[in-house]
């Protein structure tokens, strides 16, 4: 996993690269579900089981999908936001240096109004950024608990797989081994993101 | 950031900024220029990010913020306008004349409030009160798109890169001996300036304006017969030539 960021604005961009990369991750998902659900007609009877598994594979796949690609579109609002809030923090920085540098100059009153703009821009951007992350934290606490059902979900297939009969029984493992791969994979993506909403805070 | 008077009349004034001592080292030193009349003031390559406090500061001594109400920028080099992002924030109303063919190069240095009046390549004028100020084509000297101010009644050339030298921090404003001040011209000039044919065309037409100061954006003013020195060298120097480092 790579190093947490400690740059705010680096760290809502790293957001949104990885959650990208967990959307590519669970359309993957997609096409294990697919694969199941192939193998299962050619397993006819002796798969039937595993057929109402591959529909659940299909849903946590369209959850996963859904919920990253939303995840990445908060990620890359709030890296522009970041951007924006640096540029009012730094300008207020600046100004700041300008009233002390400029102390007793007698149009420094002139910089009142811009100054107080200013100010005033980067607390509303302050609480749209805070909104932006409490949104991001819910949805990543979201996919997160729908992963979870990864586990049983692979527990229930390998179940299944037991009672296919020899010809399908390592393929059908394959699928279990798979849905669990895929979902750790895209948890580790969720746990670094959940990492890196903690330097936005 | 030191400031010194060029020039003032009932109509206006025109202020040099520069030689900040608390410019960090590895930057080059900058001269901004402004132009005061009786409601609004031009400020000429206001300067890089790293100098933008200094010069807020500076101008603020002089006039109030809100009577800044354009920007000039030669051209498009971080060290002439990188700290437009800034002062698009601490400006209400101004409006940036800068060359047309920079416009979408220089919107990244961030600019959401200023509004940008491309120069055409022929030049144009901006009529501030009862000033008037000419935008002389100075294109590849050295930017492809690039501009002088150049104000007939103070006959005060802001000639931007052209006349520019290599000096250090703490130097005078003013050329005081022209033949010493070449070796710290010469390098810029021959690496920066690509084109022989643009620099004639140039020198050419700057000799047929009325010329008491010419202020260029690094180094020092001249003044007077160094005016016609430097156009003489200027037109007699070989450009376009890979030189070594200082």
């Amino acid at each position: 996993m790579s190093e947490v960021s400690s740059n705010y604005f680096v760290a809502a961009a790293s957001i949104a690269a990885k959650l990208d990369y967990a959307t590519k991750v669970a359309q993957r998902l997609s096409l294990t579900a697919s694969n199941a659900r192939a193998l299962t007609l050619r397993a006819g009877q002796s798969a039937a089981g595993f057929r109402p598994l591959t529909d659940a594979i299909h849903r946590l796949s369209d959850i996963t999908v859904s919920s990253s690609k939303k995840i990445n579109a908060i990620a890359a609002v709030l890296s522009r936001m970041a951007v924006e809030k640096y540029r009012s923090d730094s300008a207020l920085k600046y100004f700041d240096a300008v009233y002390l540098q400029a102390q007793g100059s007698r149009h420094l009153d002139s910089l009142s109004d811009v100054y107080e703009r200013t100010k005033l821009k980067q607390k509303e951007l302050m609480t749209q950024y805070q909104q932006k992350i409490q949104q991001l934290t819910q949805e990543l606490e979201a996919v997160e608990g729908e992963l979870r059902s990864a586990v049983v979900l692979k527990v229930l297939c390998q179940i299944e797989a037991s009672q296919a009969g020899a010809t399908y029984q390592d393929a059908l493992n394959n699928v279990a081994e798979n849905v669990e791969n895929i979902a750790e994979t895209i948890k580790e993506q969720i746990v670094f993101s959940r990492q890196q909403v903690a330097i936005l805070q | 950031m030191k400031a010194e008077k060029l020039y003032e009349n009932n109509d206006h004034t025109w202020i040099v900024f520069g030689r900040d001592e608390d410019k960090p080292d590895l930057i080059i030193d900058t001269n901004q220029y402004m132009v005061t009349s009786k409601k609004n003031s031009l400020l000429m390559d206001p300067g890089g990010v790293e100098l933008f406090s200094a010069m807020l500061s500076a101008v603020i001594k002089e006039v109030p913020a809100q009577k800044i109400t354009h920007l000039f920028a030669s051209h498009q080099d971080p060290d002439i306008i990188s700290s437009l992002g800034l002062w698009d924030l601490a400006l209400t109303d101004a409006t940036l004349h800068s060359p047309w063919l920079w416009e979408g190069y220089i919107r990244h240095f961030g600019m959401q409030h200023i509004e940008y009046e491309g120069i055409p390549d022929e030049g144009s004028r901006l009529t501030l009160d009862e000033v008037v100020l000419e935008f002389i084509p100075a294109h590849y000297l050295h930017s492809s798109g690039n501009f002088n101010v150049y104000d007939p009644k103070a006959k005060i050339l802001m000639s931007g890169d052209i006349g520019a030298a290599m000096e250090e921090p703490d130097a005078p404003m003013f050329v005081e001996d022209f033949d010493a001040h070449i070796g710290k011209m010469k390098m810029f000039h021959q690496r920066w300036m690509p084109s022989n044919k643009a620099k004639n065309d140039w020198v050419r037409r700057v000799r047929q304006l009325d010329i008491e100061m010419m202020c260029p954006q690094h180094g020092r003013i001249f003044r007077g017969a160094d005016v016609k020195r430097f156009l003489d060298w200027f037109e007699n120097l070989e450009v376009g030539v890979l030189g070594g480092r200082r």
